[in-house]
């Protein structure tokens, strides 16, 4: 008998040894020249046009090189360099207003396959990423170029080194918009086999790493490319790009020191992590802002209302207005949020910057004691809450304490312990003035539905910028947005004819009053985006941030940063401010 | 074999690919009913731009032809059709990807489940309200009542995060060994019960009494009569175990960070990538019904006396 068991147990060994031997991977970087980290779980696709990831933009920036770079200077701030491009040049204004740049590929590029760059790659590539065909996520990225929406972009290469791109006017984030991965290169020939980018050995690249393996749903290697053009200045020789989607397996992973950096710790983890690793726990800024939409189109006037028509909807715009006032954003960031998210008072997020330098947000909303629409300093709430109620009293029937004809919101949000704890902080805040509001959770691809479709009185919502200019946080909110979640101008709002604008102090012939959204905050979009004096567009991006927020239907609560751990052990790290992280240049000490 | 046998084995495997076509078809409609697809994204894209994908997919045509299309490259060509998300992968591909090491952490798994799960039972049997039989019973008791997230969680912080001697990632060298583990205590533990309790009837049993009355040598005794026939209840437990530890693995994978088909399935269905959903519901459907039928036939071959009728 003990014979027998004894040999069950053997076997039961054996076969437990088995799965330990044919694992594959490491268990994490020994020298100082690799290292092994972890953004999140596999990604949809490495292929430069089709990606609309963080991560993926991260492992395609190493991968990609394009006519700019992110890079540090030598005082370690952050800039964008010419990378492909010998210079990054000034465009030339034509008569027409457009803008052309041509740029100078360097010597000597030369992709993972031995070929030469070319400026045709370029210019294919871009052509591909904006073709309708392709229907990439990012495809809009080049909506500055002159042609777009058409059959074809406006870019050519004059020669093999030779990029003439033009422009439909002077974008001063053109340079930022070559640094971004929609408009990498990629060759006619590699990607012609649909499949090219889901494996190393029909992925070919012409950045600083080559892809040396992808074990799907484990790890990605990248490996130093010895023939990029500033391979010498390349410290890191091999990234392995763990893939996980578990934040507390990440965590677990950096804890015992496989996994230098992590992308991503569960919220209540945070204070403990923050406690435990004060030297590793990184808050950067991103720029982006995490804010509550109404659906413009919902009636939220008490039943037996004697308001109609455009007296009904400026009633509502205030009571919307009002009720962004009784939130106290410093205890969602300090309490809830806890990684060092800011309070925001407007739309437009920080790190957007002025002309002249200052931040947008700082000058938004024209007021002089604060920065942004309203006071959300922590002295300012209780007089923000006395001052909301007051408003709502012109409008609902109040008992000395509480609201008894507020009709009953529902607040829609997509599942996570995050979003539903701000859910039940805002519920609580409006409760404590009568005002019910229930709390419906979807599944994230159902909440997009429901929300893009304006399905829902009031939602969470969030934003996060593509590039460093205003417009991406004020474009989306055009009639025809594909992103207009508030339904701005659409069903009954089309018909409401309460917004005005005046821009002959700026030079234009345009003066609406009691304008529809139409006629109103389309036409300042699309002024925007022909204008050409930076200081003009930049003053009609606050005016139109203006006009947005007089709507009352965003309720801006916090502008997002971007946390992570990164070991102690790691130097020369930089992150840039769309959340890509840069490993080239690191080195790990042990 | 004798006829009746074929006869039920040939019915049973109709009777299975039935099942499979009805999960199938059910998946499907139900899939489309469900809001959003596979395009939405925060960021939308545009409608031509929409358009174009969907025509490239056939996701244009009528839900009825795309389902007779589905049918029709499943059967002629075992073509499960190209991922939605996941762009330039086909499905099979993807999923074969993830069943090479989801088959081998359910295999290993339910390996050892069985085998300790049977040697502990029987000991804890044979030496009945023995010290042994306590500590087994404590310890299975444990183990049945401990959901495999909580017991995943706690080997994952004492073995990965405080000891450091195993990988807290299932795609490092010995990275299955933790996740394995995980899977196997509860089918183990719940295998050493039954084991237990079974041999403790059988061996109550006249024959076995008549056995030793006859001067049968012990071992004889268990492991020519009563282990036999008290395996009977853990060969029904195979197709729920079999359940237990697909459906375990989707948790599993997530904790150690697996690269398994459980993470692709549930990430499919958050994505709407249709072909990717009706793909992984087939591979666990066929599956679970194919597990259920070699543990039906596996009932006839320990017991003869069990009639098919």
């Amino acid at each position: 008998m003990k014979k027998i068991i004894a040999l069950l147990l053997a076997l039961t060994m054996m076969l437990a040894l088995v799965a330990c031997s044919e694992s594959t991977g490491s268990t994490g970087s020994t020298g100082t020249s690799s290292i092994a980290v972890c953004l999140s779980s596999e990604p949809d696709t490495l292929d430069p046009a089709l990606n609309s990831a963080v991560d993926g933009a991260t492992l395609i920036s190493h991968l990609f090189a394009g006519l700019a770079k992110w890079t540090q200077d030598d005082s370690g701030k952050l800039v964008i360099a010419p990378d492909c491009a010998k210079e990054l040049v000034e465009g030339v204004a034509n008569a027409d207003g457009t803008v052309t740049y041509t740029y100078t590929l360097r010597d000597g590029l030369k992709w993972s396959d031995g070929k030469d760059v070319t400026a045709k790659d370029f210019a294919f590539a871009w052509q591909r990423a904006a073709s309708e065909a392709l229907g990439a996520d990012y495809g809009y990225m080049f909506e500055v170029v002159d042609g777009y929406g058409t059959d074809a972009l406006n870019v050519k290469a004059v020669d093999d080194k030779t990029l003439e791109v033009t422009l439909s006017n002077a974008v001063s984030y053109w340079n930022e918009l070559l640094a971004f991965p929609t408009y990498f290169p990629v060759r006619e020939d590699v990607v012609s086999n649909e499949k090219w980018a889901t494996d190393p050995s029909t992925y070919v690249s012409n950045g600083a790493y080559t892809m040396k393996s992808w074990e799907h749903n484990s790890v990605i290697t990248l490996e130093k490319n010895p023939s990029y053009a500033d391979a010498d200045k390349i410290k890191m020789e091999k990234i392995e790009f763990y893939l996980s989607d578990d934040s507390n397996n990440m965590v677990a992973n950096f804890k015992n020191g496989s996994w230098k950096l992590i992308d991503d710790v569960p919220t209540n983890e945070i204070p403990a992590m923050k406690e435990a690793y004060p030297d590793e726990f990184k808050v950067v800024g991103q720029i982006g802002t995490y804010y509550v939409c109404w659906n413009i189109n919902k009636d939220i006037l008490p039943e037996g209302t004697t308001l109609t028509g455009d007296e009904a909807e400026a009633a509502r715009a205030e009571i919307r207005n009002a009720i962004s006032m009784l939130f106290d954003r410093n205890y969602i960031v300090e309490k809830i949020g806890q990684a060092g998210q800011v309070p925001a008072s407007s739309f437009v997020a920080m790190g957007m910057t002025n002309p002249d330098g200052t931040e947008f947000y700082k000058t938004a909303g024209h007021n002089d004691g604060f920065d942004g629409y309203y006071n959300v300093s922590k002295d300012a709430i209780e007089s923000n809450f006395n001052a909301a109620v007051e408003i709502l009293k012109k409008y609902y029937d109040y008992d000395g304490t509480k609201f008894t004809n507020f009709p009953t919101l529902t607040y829609l949000y997509n599942t996570s312990e995050g979003h539903k704890a701000i859910g039940e902080y805002l519920q609580a805040q409006l409760a404590s003035v009568g005002i019910t509001m229930n709390m419906e959770n979807q599944e994230w691809n159902t909440f997009l539905n429901t929300r893009k479709s304006g399905d829902y009185s009031i939602a969470r919502n969030g934003w996060l910028a593509d590039y460093n200019d205003p417009i991406c946080f004020l474009d989306m909110w055009t009639t025809v947005s594909g992103n207009n979640d508030v339904q701005f101008g659409k069903d009954a709002h089309a018909n409401a004819k309460l917004y005005s604008m005046d821009l002959t102090d700026l030079g234009y012939d345009i003066k609406v009053e009691n304008g529809t959204w139409g006629e109103t905050y389309d036409v300042l979009i699309k002024t925007i985006k022909s204008c050409t004096d930076n200081n003009v567009r930049y003053e009609l991006m606050h005016r139109a941030e203006d006009l947005l927020m007089s709507t009352g239907c965003i309720c801006p609560l916090y502008f997002y940063t971007d946390i992570f751990m990164l070991s102690k052990t790691v130097k020369g790290f930089f992150s840039n401010p769309l959340g890509f992280k840069y490993f080239m240049y690191c080195t790990v000490e042990e | 074999m004798n006829s009746k046998t074929l006869f039920y084995i040939l019915k049973r495997i109709g009777l299975a690919l039935l099942t499979i076509w009805v999960v199938i078809t059910v998946t499907f409609f139900v899939m489309h009913a469900v809001p959003g697809g596979p395009f939405m994204s925060e960021k939308a894209i545009s409608e031509t731009a929409q358009k174009a994908l969907e025509e490239k997919y056939g996701l244009d045509k009528p839900l009825l032809e795309q389902y007779g299309t589905y049918l029709k490259d499943i059967v002629t060509r075992f073509d499960f059709g190209p991922s939605l998300k996941q762009r330039g992968r086909n499905v099979i591909d993807i999923i074969a990807d993830g069943m090479k090491t989801s088959v081998k952490l359910g295999v290993i798994a339910a390996g050892i489940a069985g085998i300790v799960g049977i040697v502990l039972g029987a000991w804890a049997a044979l030496r009945r309200n023995k010290l042994i039989d306590k500590i087994i019973m404590v310890l299975t008791t444990a183990f049945v009542s401990m959901p495999s997230f909580i017991m995943g969680s706690l080997l994952l912080v004492l073995f990965a995060i405080t000891w450091m001697i195993l990988p807290a990632n299932g795609a490092a060298s010995g990275g299955l060994v933790l996740p394995i583990i995980t899977l196997s205590l509860y089918p183990m533990a719940y295998i050493t019960r039954l084991t237990r309790s079974s041999m403790l009837d059988v061996l109550g049993q006249d024959y076995i009494r008549t056995a030793k009355a006859k001067g049968v040598s012990g071992g004889k005794i268990i492991f020519g009569h009563a282990l036999k026939n008290s395996l009977i209840p853990v060969i029904t437990y195979f197709g729920p175990m079999l359940a237990y530890i697909v459906t375990g693995s989707l948790v599993v994978e997530k904790i150690f960070a697996v690269p398994g088909i459980g993470r692709a399935f549930v990430k499919s269905i958050t994505d709407r990538d249709y072909p990717m959903v009706m793909g992984t519901t087939i591979v666990l459907a066929v599956l679970i019904v194919v597990m259920n039928l070699v543990s039906d036939i596996l009932y006839k071959v320990v017991d003869p006396r069990i009639n098919f009728d």
